[in-house]
């Protein structure tokens, strides 16, 4: 439909600050550490291997987080680590700046892989997955902000600080359903089953949840 | 298509990975034919992705780093290049400061590494500015192709400015005074009706932003049954112009009115009429 809206400037934004990108000067890494992770995309996408560098040692910790947060197992978290890193090495292209932050679509790419990891595994997680302890407020002041740059380290650590905000201000049911879906790699009808409630229950907390992260966090993602 | 468009409900449950495997098939097989389903999908992947910011930190093992890039191919084991490479050259340069010292002594030796040393730096700059170079023309590239995309919206606005210009002139087309259903509300814009182009155009101002997971549907109303022309959304300044194909097999209507559906679009009519097109104030 031709008036649905503008289009996303978000690639544009992002290219624009490209163009911007500061001649490097010195240790080539050092330079590279100031880049956004779209201009060190577009680098990787010209085989730089200092930028392939920049953005592992940016993204190495959060990536490993997640996927050990989604296996529970230390040797396949480090396996799917390296294989989202080969993958963005080998197939920089399959990010589209316009869709989104890098970040984002990063952490979906991770996500997506270690769920494929337990389904490939045949062992569905039908535990219980961990639940963050509701009053753990310290692991606010612990949470990821890897990097060198110290721009790019506190926006990352206040995006991250966001997120975890608007996801501890979820009820504790609807956060626990949006969990066991992300994490666990569970349907509505599994966790219907592992919780013991109808299905209709569990469908309105996803909804109810999604609806809150999404008025919460709407300007950022 | 082969299902009707996707809710704000199912595409957050597609996103964060609740539906079945069979039923994420065939809303993936959807996604792949319908432009506004994917994008608010992908709105809906991004903030599930944000997810993944929550778990608990921990650190990468130290040895993941050097297998990753072993494993990518960008190390050749960097450390042992880089001895093997400058310990080939060291033993060059040594039987090189033998024989060349034993001539014309060790100062004009210092001289000559001094000079490969500053070479090799200026060799070392002008690779980097050459790469600097080429990410810039990629970024400017990128940038181009915006533009191109852009260009060509608006000469798609343009042509869509051109053809409602042609309907309102045209003999037709019905011009019809669209009017909020609250009482005492004045005109807020005109449904153009074009046989002719077999186009319709709703285009009005004063609305108000509605929030996610609702939508304005326009209905046109033949033979006692109403037939959606689709959905649009408000512009923030409360302006929308909205434009679509007849569908076929609806020659005329009878009245039109503008409701509010979830996002996505309802088969079928549910919400009360909020803008009514008057054909009472119908102008050719």
């Amino acid at each position: 439909m031709p008036w649905q809206g503008n289009p996303d400037p978000s690639g544009v934004r992002s290219i624009l600050r490209t163009g911007e990108i500061a001649r490097p000067l010195g240790d080539p890494r050092a330079a590279r550490r100031e880049w956004t992770d779209e201009s060190l995309m577009l680098a990787i996408a010209a085989r730089d291997d200092y930028a392939f560098a920049v953005l592992y040692d940016r993204y190495a910790d959060l990536v490993y987080s997640a996927a050990l947060r989604v296996l529970a197992d230390a040797q396949l978290a480090e396996d799917v680590t390296q294989d989202v890193f080969v993958r963005l090495w080998r197939r920089p292209e399959s990010f589209i700046s316009a869709r989104g932050r890098f970040l984002t679509w990063f952490m979906s790419v991770t996500r997506n892989r270690a769920i494929d990891e337990i389904r490939a595994l045949g062992r569905r997680h039908r535990r219980e997955a961990p639940q963050p302890d509701d009053s753990e407020s310290d692991t606010c002041l612990r949470i990821a902000a890897p990097g060198d740059d110290p721009l790019i380290e506190a926006e990352l650590h206040e995006l991250s600080v966001r997120v975890r905000a608007a996801v501890s201000e979820l009820p504790r049911d609807q956060r626990r359903a949006l969990e066991l879906a992300y994490f666990g790699g569970l349907t509505q009808q599994e966790i219907s089953e592992l919780s013991h409630e109808p299905l209709g229950t569990i469908k309105t907390r996803i909804r109810l949840g999604m609806q809150k992260l999404r008025r919460s966090l709407q300007d950022r993602i | 298509m082969n299902r009707p468009c996707l809710t704000q409900e199912i595409a957050d449950e597609f996103a964060i990975g609740s539906l079945p495997v069979m039923v994420e098939a065939e809303l993936a097989e959807h996604l792949r034919e319908c432009e506004s389903c994917l994008e608010m999908t992908r709105a809906a992947q991004r903030l599930a992705a944000a997810l993944a910011l929550t778990a608990p930190l921990a650190r990468s093992p130290s040895g993941l780093r050097r297998r990753t890039f072993v494993a990518a191919g960008v190390a050749r084991t960097r450390l042992a290049g880089r001895l093997l490479r400058y310990g080939s050259a060291a033993a060059g340069v040594a039987a090189a400061l033998l024989a060349v010292g034993a001539f014309t002594g060790m100062v004009a030796v210092r001289n000559q590494v001094q000079d490969l040393r500053q070479e090799n730096s200026n060799l070392g700059t002008q690779v980097e500015d050459l790469l600097s170079q080429k990410i810039e023309i990629l970024a400017l590239t990128r940038r181009l192709s915006d533009e191109e995309r852009t260009s060509d919206e608006l000469q798609q606005a343009a042509r869509g400015d051109r053809d409602l210009l042609l309907a309102m002139l045209s003999p037709e087309a019905d011009v019809a005074e669209v009017f909020s259903v609250e009482p005492g509300a004045s005109s807020i814009g005109r449904l153009v009706w074009d046989r002719d182009q077999k186009k319709v155009w709703f285009v009005a101002n004063r609305l108000r932003s509605l929030p996610a997971g609702e939508t304005y549907q326009v209905w046109a109303s033949a033979g006692g049954k109403y037939h959606s022309l689709g959905t649009f959304n408000a512009e923030p300044s409360g302006f929308a112009r909205y434009e679509t194909i007849v569908p076929q097999g609806l020659e005329n209507y009878e009245s039109a009115v503008v409701t509010i559906e979830r996002a996505g679009g309802a088969p079928e009519r549910t919400g009360s009429s909020v803008f009514v097109a008057d054909l009472s104030r119908l102008r050719r």
